[in-house]
């Protein structure tokens, strides 16, 4: 018999991570993610709550959810699932703590060194389940699978780098130039590990939502093997510096891929045009919809990186703050909402099918909501991308502001369609799902053939 | 991959005492395992049998002994070849399978519309009784609910790969 229906926690994964990114928008808001002073504790802890505990773990949760559809098997090892996100949400909150440690909190000190423990403890857990169920020659003919493990071996070096930081920042063994192993971590972070994790995802789900077909080409081969060989030097120019080499060296390699980055950015935004022109569904979703704008963001990024290559500086800050605000984060909320929708559904309405009409999945979510808060989203990241270009504080805080609320408008509707409250209350069940709790109880008509 | 020696059945104890060998036929083809062959003895040329297990994807060959019993050999169908792995979960012996009653076409359907379609259709089927569908892609979200209300299934890629096949034995009615 196959898996189940739902990974047990994807939800409590999800819900972590909203947690963390309305926690991350609030203090933005309240000035503690200034672009003054990223080297500042409180900075930092603002930036990691957004990037590790929104991103890395909603891309954790959702693979874990996604990769059984992704290689047609069920999920390897699930009971991980819940020690990685425990291992994942207390490392984070351990890390951001601990960057406090940085503005002088001294008792802070030990959860900052416990952090790297906790999250490369979670960071395992997970790789081993995606591993296991990915691994199989019927699945790694798929560009899209390995994409996944190379954003895997990605994430190793991410966390690395961030371990060999945090010892440097805390006064313990020698410090490494800190200027050389940051492009290295950003690197590995945005493009390697969230961005190829991201690509190998969405061409399976944007074929699915857009009713195109699958076949990856050779662009998706080629797409590969250039992502691949970028990883390759990025992890080779970590190892480097790790192991004492020169600084200057790591760093200059670093930089010159970042060009390579921007083709790679325009080969996958080519392969994806391909599939949205060869798309069988003409009316798109909201999900889809805002995914475009995800999309152009990542364009913007990827036209920004040159620039950020030239001169540094506030154009490279900008780069970064597009990917993660503007695409990543963008592409997420938007698949967010539709994927907690149909799970819902598949929680809710799958064991009804057949014995009593069941409504469309579509009418779990509001359209309108979605796309209002979207909407909110992008704004703020145009707004967040202006204001750094222009030095702006009082544009920086009308897109934190921005970015709060669209984040919480998300937060709304999602919890909205969990509860079925946009279903009329004739077509909602008596019981509502948990929130976010798995069931714990077996379903009434459990009767299986052996 | 060797292939697992014939179960013997010899049918003439169960007709000399005047008792239908049916029965203990389809007993024993439900305990084959995949790939293994059928050998069975009968006093007569079990003829009416033949139809029933080529149902069941068995192919025949049958020839009588001096001493006038008959021996027929029933080998299943070949299994897939390797372009056509099953996906993980299917059943085995689906081969073996009916002819399907229903069969649809899902393609172009937005997940999770094919779900709702077979597993309508599934709940009409009497028990036993086959339905085939033709999907875009496989329905990872279906299977388990197939298993959890009883039904068997066995699904994979046509050769193109641009199709999915899907076969579902109804269980017991799950109504």
């Amino acid at each position: 018999m196959a898996g189940k229906h739902l990974s047990r926690w994807t939800l409590v994964w999800f819900g972590s991570a909203m947690a963390m990114l309305l926690a991350g928008c609030a203090l933005g808001l309240l000035g503690a993610a200034d672009p003054q002073g990223w080297s500042q504790g409180s900075n930092l802890a603002v930036v990691h709550l957004f990037v590790l505990g929104w991103l890395c773990q909603v891309m954790l949760g959702a693979l874990i959810q996604f990769v059984p559809v992704l290689a047609a098997r069920p999920l390897a090892f699930p009971g991980l699932a819940l020690p990685a996100l425990v291992a994942t949400s207390t490392g984070t909150l351990a890390l951001a703590l601990g960057f406090l440690a940085l503005d002088g909190h001294q008792a802070l000190q030990p959860l900052f060194l416990l952090a790297p423990v906790l999250i490369g403890l979670g960071f395992a857990l997970v790789a081993v389940m995606v591993t296991a169920t990915l691994w199989h020659r019927d699945s790694l003919h798929l560009a899209e699978v390995r994409m996944v493990l190379l954003a895997l071996a990605a994430l190793v070096g991410l966390w690395l780098s961030g371990g060999r930081m945090v010892l440097a920042l805390a006064g313990l063994g020698p410090a490494p130039d800190l200027s050389a192993m940051l492009p290295l971590h950003l690197l590995l972070g945005i493009a390697g590990w969230l961005g190829l994790a991201a690509c190998g995802v969405t061409y399976k789900l944007f074929a699915m939502f857009l009713l195109a077909p699958e076949q990856g080409g050779r662009l998706r081969g080629a797409i590969f093997w250039t992502a691949a060989g970028l990883v390759a030097l990025l992890l080779a120019a970590l190892l480097w510096l790790l192991a004492g080499g020169s600084a200057g060296r790591a760093t200059a390699l670093a930089l010159a891929l970042l060009p390579l980055l921007a083709l790679l950015a325009l080969l996958y935004l080519t392969e994806i045009a391909q599939l949205w022109k060869a798309r069988r569904r003409p009316a798109l979703e909201p999900n889809m919809l805002w995914s475009r704008a995800a999309l152009a963001f990542l364009a913007l990024a990827a036209a920004l990186a040159i620039p950020g290559w030239l001169w540094g500086g506030t154009w490279a800050e900008t780069a970064v703050f597009v990917a993660l605000v503007g695409w990543l984060s963008t592409l997420t909320l938007a698949q967010l909402l539709k994927i907690v929708g149909f799970l819902t559904w598949i929680q809710v309405f799958a064991p009804r099918i057949g014995h009593q009409p069941v409504p469309m999945v579509q009418k779990l979510g509001s359209t309108r909501a979605a796309s209002a808060c979207l909407a909110l989203w992008c704004a703020g990241t145009l707004a967040g991308a202006l204001s750094l270009l222009g030095a702006s504080p009082a544009g920086y805080r009308l897109a934190m502001a921005l970015l709060s609320l669209g984040a919480l408008g998300v937060g709304r509707e999602l919890i909205a369609v969990r509860q079925l409250a946009h279903l009329p209350p004739a077509e909602r069940p008596g019981q509502l799902p948990h929130l976010m709790l798995p069931l714990l109880h077996p379903r009434p008509r459990a009767e299986t053939r052996s | 991959m060797t292939q697992p020696a014939p179960l013997e059945l010899d049918v003439r104890p169960i007709i000399r005492d005047g008792e239908d060998p049916f029965g203990a036929i389809m007993a024993a083809v439900d305990v084959l395992s995949p790939g293994q062959a059928l050998h069975l003895l009968a006093p007569f040329r079990p003829a009416p049998l033949f139809t029933v297990m080529a149902s069941r994807g068995f192919g025949s060959q049958d020839r009588q002994r001096d001493d006038g019993t008959w021996e027929v050999l029933f080998t299943p169908a070949p299994a897939p070849g390797p372009d056509a792995e099953m996906t993980p979960g299917s059943a085995d012996d689906a081969g073996l399978w009916p002819d399907a009653v229903h069969e649809l076409d899902l393609t172009g359907l937005t997940p999770p519309e094919p779900m709702v379609r077979i597993l309508e259709a599934v709940t009409g089927l009497a028990p036993g009784e086959v339905l085939f569908a033709l999907l875009d892609r496989e329905p990872m979200f279906l299977f388990p609910e197939l298993a959890q209300r009883g039904h068997e299934w066995a699904g994979n890629f046509a050769r193109s790969g641009q199709a999915y096949r899907l076969l579902v034995r109804a269980g017991a009615r799950d109504d």
